[in-house]
């Protein structure tokens, strides 16, 4: 019996070679966007798991609120002290590790100078926390001294090409050396977070470096990421209701405008494999994902899925027809509807097995664009595990019986005496039915395009939104203390070149985050009151709001003529606005105190886009620091140059930083650089969205072509006699057409209410962000509008140039 | 074998109500060869359609093989008719994407057949019809005859105790539908029970017996001698 279905349906699908193909293609590219989501979704939901003991370790986590009680600032990393304090308060602590990314750093071994990204101090016992070979030293005790390092392999190789890199030496910043004592395997592309450089822990203990002291007591310095390992099935409620005790016992004199520690800040414990996904702190040690983005693309993929599975449906039923016969037939000869459903499940089932498996070896194809797009490193391996392979090869029978069911089941119901009798028509509810199926499956694809376009549209706004500073022609390279005496020197040799317009120095620079702060006073009635609200400090020097070209509601600027101004503020507008002043003109000349340190106000920036549109504009203040020698509150050094004559002005820019910096290395960026990365996500995200909605709206076309082809057909007698009537081949393309596009006008009328408010909400993530504009809904209905006529119109004139004389000879 | 009694059959469209059988009696008997004739319109197909179980009556009883099926479901009707009827139709009705073997074979599947038993069965009656050098043809490769030859054979692969023929020579020339009337009388001789619908008088006089009908009724019965 099984066999007889298969052999009819194998020669029922070579018969109708077109229906088949559409079919067959339409399920094989839903299967392979499945495919591909799968292997990016399955890759996303593999975070840190490689880890042994991926389910008891857990970050900890800081969260700031300001006087009015609204979280402000949350950090992934925590201040020293409490890793300090943590193992003995805690007894069930288990395991304790600590990393501190200390920044671009440069490192030397002989002519090899280069700037590092991923270096970090790390706790001895961090190879017993992640599960990460080591391949050369030993684990336990590799990073028990300070001033030891270990190198990934790639990192080793690059220093050292095959020499053999233990106890070999490494010139870190030109301070201090660094002993090779051991080599690790690389984090896995699929860990949060990818140190190429391991210092020991204990280096920081060195009073030059950070000093022990520090460790012990620098509640403010939140840039340790801490992780703990708890007990197998541990209820971490446990611990997180003893932290606001353990955060007031032990940070008594850290008042925050004049709270205990336990109600400006929180700790919280996050598990490691949430981190990846879940985790939305305003500091990571990489850019993580998103389960929104995972929710997005397994609903894309159902999606095209669905449409390949309508056009099935669609497709089968309206050829149903051309089976009646052999329906009938079979009824009589004595075969049951059971039996008649499961032969036509049975050929759904096997048009979807060849679909899947044309899929997988398209998906060799089409998965080095999706790493080239996404920026990511996905492997078909993911889904060569038995758990993974076996549901999908037997996902066929669930997504064949979606697609063959109506089909069996209308088919299987058909009267035999009427097939037989040629008395057969397909019509009545089966036609409503197939309308249905066209207008979902138009409708998918108009919420398709109004998403794109949205998407497009705010990731222009925010690429072209006025700033409030000037981004272009602006270089901007690592500030080390070194160069603090010879700075002014460094900076007038600079300027000489007529075009590098000008040099300035802070602490951090647009296009980054502002994650510092500290408390502030402003006047009260008769002394210092605390501000509630949080106001983020940059250090900046006198040069900094030139280059960057930002503009002053009120007062002035930082200035070489006077000499107290290292204890003057500047604040921008949204800081004025939120201590609460009423104008620029009143704040400028008020005493201010920030950082126990008390000074003026001498001028009022206009609010400018120090941070990505994502983010409101926080409130700023600008301090200059006064120098102090060996060490520096600046990080980075902003040029801003004509544009003009680049090669010169780069050969300028290395010629004086060789003269003043020689054993740090040369690197510099461009800020537009930068402002590119920060909507990398959404760019990635538009492409993509625009890649499935041109795959969606492609089957859902194949599908009306395909469906067009045959209503057609049935019509090419009406056609013939119309013809003969005189009615000419426009009036004809017009009748066929005009049954689809009314199908197109009900499926926007459907799509629109849906699109909006997903793109409403979509847009709810942006601080900044467009108006939805109701022409992106009209736009979106006449294209597919056109793209439904287009398609039709090919068969419609197809049928209308055919001499009547031919057609009506069919009868 | 088949007793009929107060047959009706109506046919409903919105605005017209069509009888097709009105209070039809007949009795086949086992063994018998009978020929319905009658002009177009006069209920024999529905008569035909309703003796093979393909549709049920509105009111009357149908008693097969001392059975009352008028009130049958479609299940219980599917399971008695491919042990017990089998079908020569006007237009051949075979399926063209199976080849003359697999026709003949599919009602041996329906029923349940084992592949070896199967295959010889086929192999019997394809010998029987003479059809068997063309097994492994597809229908549309064979003529006319040829076809309804299949389709006897696939009718008769069963061993039904009755046969239903409606119009089998329609499609015919005259010497393709002598033979196909001459194997419908071999099969007769041999026990098979044979109603069939014709217009052909020719045809009617292999018959034993025939059912003349006009406006769902019978109006004669000639006995042929």
């Amino acid at each position: 019996m099984i066999k007889n279905y298969f052999k009819i349906a194998i020669r029922n699908l070579l018969r109708h070679r077109l229906i088949s193909f559409i079919n067959l293609f339409g399920l094989t590219v839903g299967f392979t966007c499945c495919l591909l989501i799968l292997t990016y979704i399955l890759n996303e939901l593999s975070y840190d798991r490689y880890n042994k003991n991926a389910d008891n370790i857990y970050r900890i986590t800081r969260t700031f609120y300001n006087g009015n009680g609204d979280a402000t600032l949350k950090l992934s990393t925590i201040s020293p002290p409490f890793g300090y304090y943590l193992p003995t308060d805690f007894p069930e602590i288990q395991k304790m590790t600590r990393l501190l990314n200390i920044g671009t750093t440069s490192l030397r071994y002989k002519d090899k100078l280069l700037n590092e990204q991923d270096v970090y101090c790390a706790d001895e016992n961090i190879f017993d926390v992640f599960t990460i070979k080591v391949l050369k030293g030993n684990p336990a005790t590799a990073l028990k001294d300070p001033f030891c390092v270990m190198l990934t392999e790639e990192t080793a190789k690059k220093y050292f090409g095959d020499e053999d890199p233990i106890n070999k030496v490494l010139r870190g910043n030109n301070q201090f050396d660094l002993k090779v004592t051991g080599v690790f395997k690389n984090f896995p592309s699929n860990a949060h977070l990818h140190p190429d450089i391991l210092i020991s822990f204990n280096t920081l203990k060195d009073s030059a470096v950070y000093g022990e002291e520090n460790l012990r007591k620098n509640w403010g310095n939140n840039s340790f990421l801490t992780y703990i390992m708890l007990p197998e099935n541990y209820n971490v409620k446990n611990m997180e209701a003893r932290f606001p005790a353990f955060l007031d016992k032990h940070m008594a004199g850290q008042e925050y405008i004049g709270q205990q520690a336990s109600k400006f800040t929180k700790l919280d414990l996050q598990k490691l494999t949430d981190i990846h996904l879940h985790s939305h702190t305003d500091y990571e040690a990489e850019p993580n994902g998103d389960i929104k983005r995972v929710y997005i693309f397994s609903a894309i993929a159902l999606i095209i899925l669905l449409i390949a599975c309508i056009n099935y449906m669609n497709l089968s039923t309206a050829r149903s027809s051309l089976r009646a016969r052999e329906i009938g037939i079979r009824k009589v000869i004595g075969a049951r509807k059971k039996e008649l459903i499961l032969q036509f499940l049975g050929e759904s089932v096997l048009l979807t097995w060849a679909a899947i498996l044309i899929a997988f070896g398209l998906l060799y194809v089409v998965l080095p664009w999706l790493n080239t797009v996404s920026g990511q490193n996905l492997s078909i391996d993911i889904l060569l595990k038995w758990q993974v392979l076996l549901p999908l090869l037997l996902s066929p029978i669930i997504v064949g019986a979606l697609a063959g069911l109506y089909p069996a089941l209308f088919m299987s119901s058909f009267q035999p005496i009427k097939t037989l009798k040629g008395l057969f028509k397909v019509g009545g509810s089966n036609i409503s039915f197939r309308k249905v199926l066209v207008v979902t499956q138009f409708a998918i694809s108009i919420i398709l395009i109004i998403t794109t376009v949205i998407v497009f549209q705010q990731l222009k706004f925010m690429q072209n939104a006025s700033l409030g500073y000037n981004k272009d022609h602006i270089i901007t390279m690592a500030y080390s203390a070194q160069l603090n005496n010879g700075y002014e020197s460094f900076r007038n040799t600079l300027l000489q070149n007529p075009d590098i317009k000008e040099v300035g120095r802070s602490s951090r620079i647009p296009t980054g985050r502002l994650l510092d702060g500290m408390d502030a006073y402003a006047p009260g009635n008769d002394s210092m009151i605390p501000v509630k609200a949080d106001i983020r400090y940059v250090a900046a020097d006198y040069d900094f709001i030139p280059v960057y070209g930002i503009q002053m509601a009120e007062g002035r600027n930082f200035s070489r003529e006077y000499g107290t101004d290292t204890s003057n503020f500047i604040l921008n507008e949204a800081a004025v606005k939120a201590i609460g002043w009423k104008t620029s003109q009143e704040t400028v000349g008020k005493n201010f105190r920030y950082d126990n340190m008390d000074g003026h106000i001498i001028g009022v920036m206009k609010d400018f886009h120090f941070e990505s549109l994502h983010q409101t504009i926080a409130p700023l203040i600008l301090k200059m620091p006064a120098p102090v020698p060996n060490q520096t509150y600046y990080n980075a050094i902003s040029i801003k140059i004509s544009g003009q004559h680049l090669a010169s002005t780069l050969s300028t820019l290395k010629q004086t930083w060789e003269k003043y910096q020689p054993d740090l290395p040369y690197q510099y960026t461009f800020l537009d650089e930068n402002f590119d990365k920060l909507y990398a996500a959404e760019q990635t995200q538009e492409t993509i969205f625009a890649t499935f909605a041109c795959i969606a709206i492609f089957i859902a076309c194949l599908g009306l072509f395909g469906l067009s082809a045959f209503a057609i057909s049935q019509r090419i007698k009406e056609i013939g006699i119309r013809k003969v009537l005189g009615a000419n081949v426009s009036g004809i393309v017009g009748l066929l057409s005009k049954d689809f596009l009314m199908l197109v006008g009900i499926a926007s009328v459907l799509a629109f209410p849906i699109a909006w408010y997903a793109m409403n909400n979509w847009l709810k993530d942006f601080a900044y962000r467009i108006d939805i504009q109701w022409w992106v809904f009209l736009i979106a209905g006449i294209a597919a509008a056109l793209i439904a006529f287009v398609t039709v119109s090919f068969q419609a004139i197809k049928a209308a140039m055919v001499n009547p004389v031919k057609s009506l000879r069919t009868e | 074998m088949i007793k009929i009694t107060n047959l009706e059959k109506i046919y409903r469209t919105e605005e017209v109500e069509t009888v097709a059988l009105n209070k039809l009696s007949i009795e086949v008997k086992g063994g018998e060869f009978v020929a319905v004739m009658g002009p177009s319109g006069c209920g024999k197909s529905t008569l035909l359609n309703i003796l093979g179980l393909l549709d049920d009556p509105d009111a009357g009883s149908f008693v097969f093989n001392g059975i009352e099926v008028a009130k049958f479901n479609e299940r219980k009707r599917a399971d008695l008719r491919k042990h017990n009827i089998g079908f020569v139709f006007q237009s051949f009705n075979l399926i063209d994407e199976l080849t003359v073997f697999e026709n003949v074979e599919l009602p041996l599947i329906y029923t349940g057949v084992k592949s070896a038993d199967r295959k010889k069965r086929v192999e019997e009656v394809l010998d029987k019809v003479q059809i068997m050098h063309r097994r492994n043809h597809y229908p549309q490769q064979l003529s006319g005859g040829q076809q309804q030859r299949v389709a006897v054979a696939r009718a008769v692969v069963n061993s039904p105790k009755l046969i239903l023929a409606d119009e089998p020579t329609g499609n015919l020339d005259s010497s393709n539908g002598n033979e196909v009337m001459q194997m419908l009388t071999d099969l007769n001789e041999q026990g098979t029970t044979i109603v069939m619908v014709t217009h052909s008088e020719h045809d009617a006089r292999y018959s034993h017996r025939i059912i003349r009908m006009l406006d769902g009724q019978t109006v004669l019965e000639n006995i042929m001698v």
